[in-house]
């Protein structure tokens, strides 16, 4: 059973066609990458697969149940975790309160046992707080915890947040271009944090990147997009030569250039 | 029928005033992605200016109104530094608020300077205060007068921002503000500009307007919510449906207060601004900003 | 324990409740007028600051919903012949009721546009109680008998000073407790980043919906209370300027604080006697404050308490971060832009 299915989703943003029938299916405890030149949909692709958009047509379906056009909360309390693109720390917290606001939804304090600080409540705050340290450590950052968030570099807050999706035990995360920003060193850790997450968690990863080294080491499978439309899916080394993808990077001159030289 | 023509004839002349206050408020929306919230403020100061060098200072009317204009656009500079420049750092809601703030500082300067709550100043007539009769329909001379006025208006501010430099660099930063800076934009004095033209805008709409209403400090709010209503209901980012927005509001209040009640005439503006911002999120003419991830 | 970690929040706030629960003992009628009002606008900032400070939400229409609180119950005693007791809760959750309705709006409507949405319901609100005479008495305002205290051996004043008192005090215990919790983390999540908010779990409207109940029964309580205290209302009480009296406590005080709330209260309201003669004078230094605090210091006073103070523990829920001073670090109340602004990034 496919953790997750997408099946033939379309979507149109005033009259400029998105996503065009894509499909695809994500397994249990893979790291999927989709790679595609700009504008080629994947935000959309991720940002309907997460209930921000709905799509025209199509389905999506998580372990077998339908999600299409569910609100985003929703779909999230089924085990569906995502970063995005820009720096979604919360500000205002520290990164402490930033990694207890992941586990929410496990949590069932109501304004009745906060207002009474009952005992329950206590415990469970005492709980998540716990979860939230061992979270950092596991990601290397345990030691800001109690800073407020915009302390950190790009870099360091992508990782954070990364660590606020795994927190709630998701079953599949997505990441918007978990390494936009990073500098070499840093994509290794990133590389070697993706496999750690993979193995020891066996959760599945579904990756937008464009840093191609990246993808094409640590994916299992990669989906390309072009202009809305799936153009390949398969392994790594079966994408890279693919005569498509390639045209859809570079063009068609340059492949026919390479084939007559 | 006499009423209805009365109506409607009223109906369009305030509301090409209200268009005017709206447009104002537009022209900066568009190019700063900010509604001065003090912009009916500046509408009691072009009004309080005019009676002070007219009324008071026995300046005559042109020159008076040219002051009062001037005044509001200076006022409008104030602003932008003010509430706008040294603020915009700390986001889009701190103007807001800063805008506020410079509403009340205005309002309070106007209570000050020129009475307390319940005095009226009453602007002397221009032109003649007799209604004139077209067939069926009268009209106050003064309000022909605010119509010719606006669509004046209205027509040097198209030609400003088609034919002139400035206008265009307006455009331009309105639509693309990295874009015009990497082109050599100086883009703080356009927005400064910018801030004072709304300003003398409804500077101008209140020397306009003042032999037809009362002036007291608290009336730049009611304009403001009105204008904002002709605004909303047009699209905050359309000129010309600032202007339909405006005609369409003056409408309905006459309607409104002509066959249903006269108290009913105050609130058709607030009920316009709730019905648009949630049944027409880009209004009738405009296009709304897109939240993007 | 040592002095400086006496001088601290806590301690700010016991010092202004003993002073305010002593009072009644040492000050004359007008005084204590004044000191029941604080309590009052102490009330109406902590609501306040869970709306537009924590949650993020930029509404205008909390002192309109204040008015429907003091109407509420007022008009219940005198159409009605309820006693006081009674009329209060009704008045507060009916203020509650109506102010939770604009959750709808505020989901989707944000910054300026909510902004005019609530500010304009709060001007529809100000016409009906003027204009629907038949049952609010119109713009003149009405009396309304002053509470009841029964058996209880007590002065009228000093009932209602109590009464207040204590209601305060625990709603700010309440309000405390509340943002410490998950509950006040999903308000502050929903304010700085709503979309990963949701993509935690957190339910937009559930949490709006909170949001503006709580500032909302905050307010219908306050206007309960004013209702007992004044025993007069009429609409001017509940108009625009109040409304930016109220904004202007939170701003000053510190968004997302809730002693910050108490303190711009406090302080605010101390202001207003000062300059109690000059309606005029009032609203130019109350614009002032909102213009100056805006540009140097938009995270308000607790800024400088929390620097200062060395015993001022402040939970980092200010809005924009507490330690942001770069420039273009833009995330301050519910500023949502599709644009980025060139010259911010030059400064």
């Amino acid at each position: 059973m496919s953790i997750l299915a997408v099946d033939a989703v379309s979507i149109s943003f005033g009259g400029v066609r998105a996503l065009d029938a894509v499909s695809a299916t994500f397994g249990a405890g893979e790291i999927v990458g989709i790679i595609g030149p700009n504008g080629a949909g994947k935000t959309t692709l991720l940002n309907v697969i997460c209930g921000i958009n709905r799509p025209d047509t199509g389905n999506i379906r998580l372990q077998d149940r339908v999600i299409t056009g569910m609100k985003p909360n929703r779909i999230a309390g089924m085990g569906l975790a995502r970063t995005f693109q820009t720096s979604q720390l919360f500000a205002g917290m520290s990164i402490l309160e930033n990694m207890m606001t992941g586990l929410h939804l496990c949590s069932g304090t109501s304004l009745y046992g906060a207002a009474l600080q009952t005992k329950r409540m206590r415990a469970e705050e005492a709980e998540l707080a716990a979860r939230a340290r061992d979270a950092l450590d596991f990601v290397g950052f345990g030691g800001f915890a109690d800073r407020p968030g915009n302390v950190l570099s790009f870099g360091q807050r992508r990782i954070v947040e990364i660590a606020r999706t795994l927190i709630s035990d998701p079953k599949i995360v997505l990441l918007d271009e978990p390494a936009v920003g990073l500098s070499v060193n840093r994509v290794e850790e990133l590389d070697s944090l993706l496999r750690r997450i993979r193995d020891e968690k066996g959760v599945t990863l579904v990756m937008i990147e464009h840093v191609i080294r990246l993808v094409m080491g640590v994916s299992d499978r990669v989906v390309v997009l072009n202009s809305g439309q799936k153009i390949a899916d398969g392994r790594p080394e079966e994408i890279r030569n693919n005569p498509t993808v390639i045209e859809a990077y570079l063009g068609k001159q340059i492949d026919a250039a390479r084939s007559a030289s | 029928m006499l009423m209805f023509s009365y109506l409607m004839a009223t109906g369009i002349t305030t509301g090409a005033f209200y268009a005017l206050v709206a447009l104002g408020i537009v022209i900066v929306y568009k190019s700063t992605e900010v509604v001065n919230l003090a912009h009916g403020d500046l509408f009691m100061v072009g009004g309080m200016l005019a009676y002070t060098c007219y009324v008071m200072g026995g300046i005559p009317y042109l020159p008076s109104l040219l002051l009062a204009v001037a005044g509001a656009f200076v006022v409008g500079i104030l602003t932008e530094r003010v509430a706008y420049r040294s603020v915009l750092k700390h986001g889009l809601a701190s103007v807001l608020v800063a805008t506020i703030g410079v509403s009340f500082v205005l309002k309070g300067i106007g209570r000050y300077i020129w009475g307390g709550k319940g005095d009226y100043l009453a602007f002397p007539p221009i032109v003649s205060p007799e209604p004139l009769q077209f067939g069926n329909i009268m009209i106050m001379s003064q309000q022909l007068v605010v119509l010719l006025a606006v669509i004046v208006v209205m027509a040097a501010l198209a030609l400003f921002f088609k034919r002139t430099r400035a206008g265009k660099w307006m455009q331009a930063t309105a639509s693309n503000p990295k874009a015009a800076m990497l082109c050599g934009l100086r883009i703080d004095r356009i927005y400064m500009y910018t801030f004072a033209v709304g300003a003398a805008l409804a500077g101008a709409a209140g020397v306009l307007m003042a032999p037809l209403t009362h002036l007291y400090p608290d009336v730049g709010f009611v304009l403001f919510i009105k204008g904002m209503a002709a605004a909303v209901l047009g699209g905050l980012t359309s000129i010309p449906g600032a202007v339909l927005g405006g005609v369409l509001l003056g409408l309905a209040e006459q309607l409104a207060a002509g066959y249903l009640h006269s108290s009913f005439q105050d609130v058709v503006a607030f009920l316009v601004i709730m019905f648009a911002l949630i049944f027409l999120p880009t209004g009738l003419l405009g296009a709304r900003g897109l939240r993007k991830v | 324990m040592t002095l400086p970690v006496l001088v601290g929040n806590r301690s700010f706030l016991a010092l202004l409740f003993g002073a305010l629960l002593a009072l009644p003992a040492f000050a004359n009628q007008y005084t204590l007028f004044v000191g029941n009002l604080m309590l009052l606008y102490i009330i109406l900032a902590l609501g306040l600051n869970i709306l537009v400070g924590f949650a993020g939400l930029l509404a205008f229409a909390n002192a309109a919903i204040y008015g429907i609180g003091a109407y509420g119950t007022a008009l219940l005693q005198v159409h009605l012949g309820w006693s006081f007791w009674a009329a209060a809760p009704v008045g507060a959750v009916l203020a509650m009721l109506i102010g939770t309705l604009l959750a709808f709006p505020a989901l989707r409507l944000s910054g300026i546009f909510l902004a005019l949405a609530t500010l304009a319901f709060a001007q529809a609100t100000q016409w009906v109680l003027w204009h629907w005479q038949s049952v609010t008495f119109g713009a003149g305002g009405f009396r309304v008998p002053p509470p009841d205290f029964g058996w209880i051996p007590v002065k009228q004043d000093y009932g209602i000073y109590f009464v207040s008192w204590a209601v305060t005090l625990g709603l700010l215990l309440f309000t405390w407790r509340i943002m410490r919790s998950r509950i006040g983390r999903a308000f502050v999540a929903m304010r700085d980043g709503e979309i990963a908010a949701q993509s935690l779990g957190i339910d937009l409207l559930t949490y709006k919906a909170m949001a503006f109940a709580l500032s909302s029964f905050y307010a219908g309580v306050a206007g309960a209370l004013y209702s007992g205290l004044l025993g007069f209302v009429s609409p001017e009480a509940f108009d625009l300027f109040q409304m930016i009296i109220q904004k202007a406590m939170i701003v000053v005080g510190g968004l997302g604080s809730v002693v910050g709330s108490v303190l711009g209260a406090a302080l605010l309201v101390y202001v207003m006697e000062v300059l109690r003669e000059f309606k005029s004078t009032q609203e130019i230094v109350f614009g002032a404050l909102l213009i100056a605090f805006m540009v140097f210091q938009p995270h308000g006073l607790v800024v400088f308490m929390k620097r200062w103070l060395p015993g001022w523990e402040e939970p980092l829920h200010l809005a924009g971060g507490v330690q942001s001073t770069a420039p273009g670090h833009d995330t301050s109340v519910a500023g949502a832009t599709s644009k980025e602004h060139a010259s911010a990034e030059r400064t």
